[in-house]
């Protein structure tokens, strides 16, 4: 019994160091967002403004998400287990808060952050800041976890993650029919989901082809980039074979203003870009050819 | 039309680097004539053995040699190499021979199909005639070259005088020998012994359908 009371004694010291953990995230967020000062600061009511809500909550998740891959390992200490997980964690919410930042920087360039979410309550504005934070979350995580605890190899996987996504964000305009600036003015609903499909797919192309075994950091690097281009190839073919198979029309979808249809075919670009990346991803991660040498 | 021509030079860009990054194409060596063969067996007197022959892909084959390089005055060597679909195919028959022999440094090769070691056989530097019992002439090779046969794969395999003639006849005319009673070659039984793999492969069981979906059925839904 005494060794039962000992473990859960552990686990609550455990959370209530994840929840220390959260503090400094909080004041971390401070730096990177100083015009968010105010919101964090004060008390929150949720139902005021649920665009901020949505924007503050989240980075909460996702900051969540980057936290379920560190672990304790109570065997080795508690002090030196907890160390470790202020560490890795410091930098998790680093990495994280840097990549909301450089990425909205990217996405968001004509954007503010006071303008769209403070005065206008732009929901469209809301769902993109949503889903850039929770899929900058899952590739930190995925990196996290190919980096093997070295700090060089997250630094240089982190970059090259960056790069890749802020890259992908930048061809929207090649795949869809919606316009990105005009309709975000528009607090369009329909661009919000489209672009957070766009954004989500993106991101299970770029899990998929991170998660593979890595001996030197410049191979795996070379096979992540084919398994990008490989995505790139296979993806529209799913998307064109769904479009073929369930005899989907989305003629005059560019010159409507019809917020309903917008809506619409925004729901529709979401989840056939997200099937097709789903499905493109079992095409460059799980097909396994076996030894690429001839052991005969 | 744009789109198209963006999809066509991304794949092209993709096999492009696939081509050039991949690990496949690092550290194996491609044939196609016995030429570029000779090219990767160094030294001299030396004799090249296919000892298998093996393909991979499903629609597009990729065609895999294994040579055993049997030197003179070293131990043996195994390359495997990537060759050429005419290459793999032309050669098929000529499973456990040696084919491709180099004399001398820099001086004499010969590509002929030949029984492995057939560049030792009377080469006075290795052994020398000696009669047996019958009173026919056999090769034997010096105490110190004693393990040849053994990296030969001879077996049982006794060359006499007269198989020598026969070998050199061959190669003068380079026609292909296969042994006095065929030991050699894809059919040969000296080969089928001293290089099984490739049987072994051939005569793999084939899929009793109806057997595997009993045993898939079984251990999957049923255990």
């Amino acid at each position: 019994m005494n060794e039962i009371f000992d473990k859960l004694i552990i686990r609550i010291l455990f959370t209530i160091f994840i929840c220390i953990a959260l503090v400094i995230y909080k004041y971390a967020h401070l730096i990177f967002y100083p015009s968010q000062k105010k919101q964090l600061l004060k008390k929150i009511y949720p139902s005021e403004n649920y665009i901020d809500t949505l924007h503050i909550f989240s980075r909460l998740i996702g900051i969540s998400l980057i936290f379920s891959t560190l672990e304790f390992n109570e065997y080795i200490g508690i002090s030196i287990s907890s160390f470790h997980f202020f560490i890795w964690s410091f930098i998790g919410l680093s990495f994280y808060l840097l990549s909301i930042w450089i990425l909205e920087s990217i996405v968001f360039y004509n954007f503010e952050y006071k303008d769209e979410v403070l005065k206008k309550r732009n929901p469209a504005y809301g769902l993109v800041s949503f889903a850039n934070a929770i899929c900058l979350a899952l590739l930190i995580k995925t990196i996290f976890k190919e980096s093997e605890n070295s700090l060089v190899i997250l630094l240089i996987l982190w970059l090259f993650v960056l790069v890749l996504f802020g890259f992908g964000t930048k061809i929207f305009k090649y795949v869809s029919k919606l316009s990105f600036n005009s309709l975000m003015i528009q607090k369009n609903l329909g661009l919000g989901v489209a672009y957070s499909g766009f954004l989500f797919g993106n991101t299970i192309i770029l899990m998929a082809s991170f998660s593979h075994e890595h001996h030197d950091i410049s191979s795996y690097m070379v096979q992540v980039i084919l398994k990008v281009l490989l995505g790139v190839l296979v993806l529209p073919i799913f998307r064109y074979g769904i479009t073929y198979i369930f005899q989907i029309q989305e003629e005059g979808i560019s010159t409507t203003k019809d917020e309903t249809l917008h809506l619409g075919h925004g729901i529709y670009f979401a989840t056939t870009y997200i099937t097709g990346a789903l499905l493109s991803s079992i095409i460059i991660g799980q097909i396994h050819f076996g030894t690429i040498y001839p052991f005969f | 039309m744009n789109k198209i021509i963006v999809y066509c030079v991304l794949l092209l860009f993709y096999l492009g680097l696939s081509k050039s990054l991949s690990p496949s194409e690092y550290g194996i060596n491609y044939i196609n004539s016995n030429e570029a063969l000779s090219r990767l067996v160094p030294g001299a007197p030396v004799s090249v053995i296919l000892t298998d022959i093996h393909s991979t892909g499903f629609l597009i084959k990729t065609y895999y040699h294994k040579y055993k390089i049997v030197y003179g005055f070293q131990s043996f060597e195994e390359l495997i190499v990537r060759t050429s679909r005419n290459y793999s195919i032309n050669n098929q028959s000529h499973l456990g021979l040696s084919i491709f022999r180099r004399y001398r440094e820099d001086e004499l090769e010969d590509f002929t199909p030949l029984p492995p070691g057939s560049i030792f056989i009377g080469d006075r530097n290795f052994g020398n005639w000696v009669q047996d019992n019958s009173g026919d002439k056999i090769w034997k090779f010096f105490r110190v070259y004693r393990q040849i046969p053994m990296y030969l794969g001879w077996k049982d395999f006794i060359p006499t005088l007269r198989d020598y003639q026969k070998i050199q006849l061959h190669k003068d005319q380079q026609k292909a020998y296969f042994g006095p009673n065929d030991e050699f070659g894809l059919e040969g039984s000296i080969t089928k012994e001293a290089f099984p793999n490739y049987y072994e492969r051939q005569n793999q069981d084939k899929i009793n359908f109806k057997a595997f979906l009993k045993r898939y059925l079984k251990e999957n839904f049923i255990k």
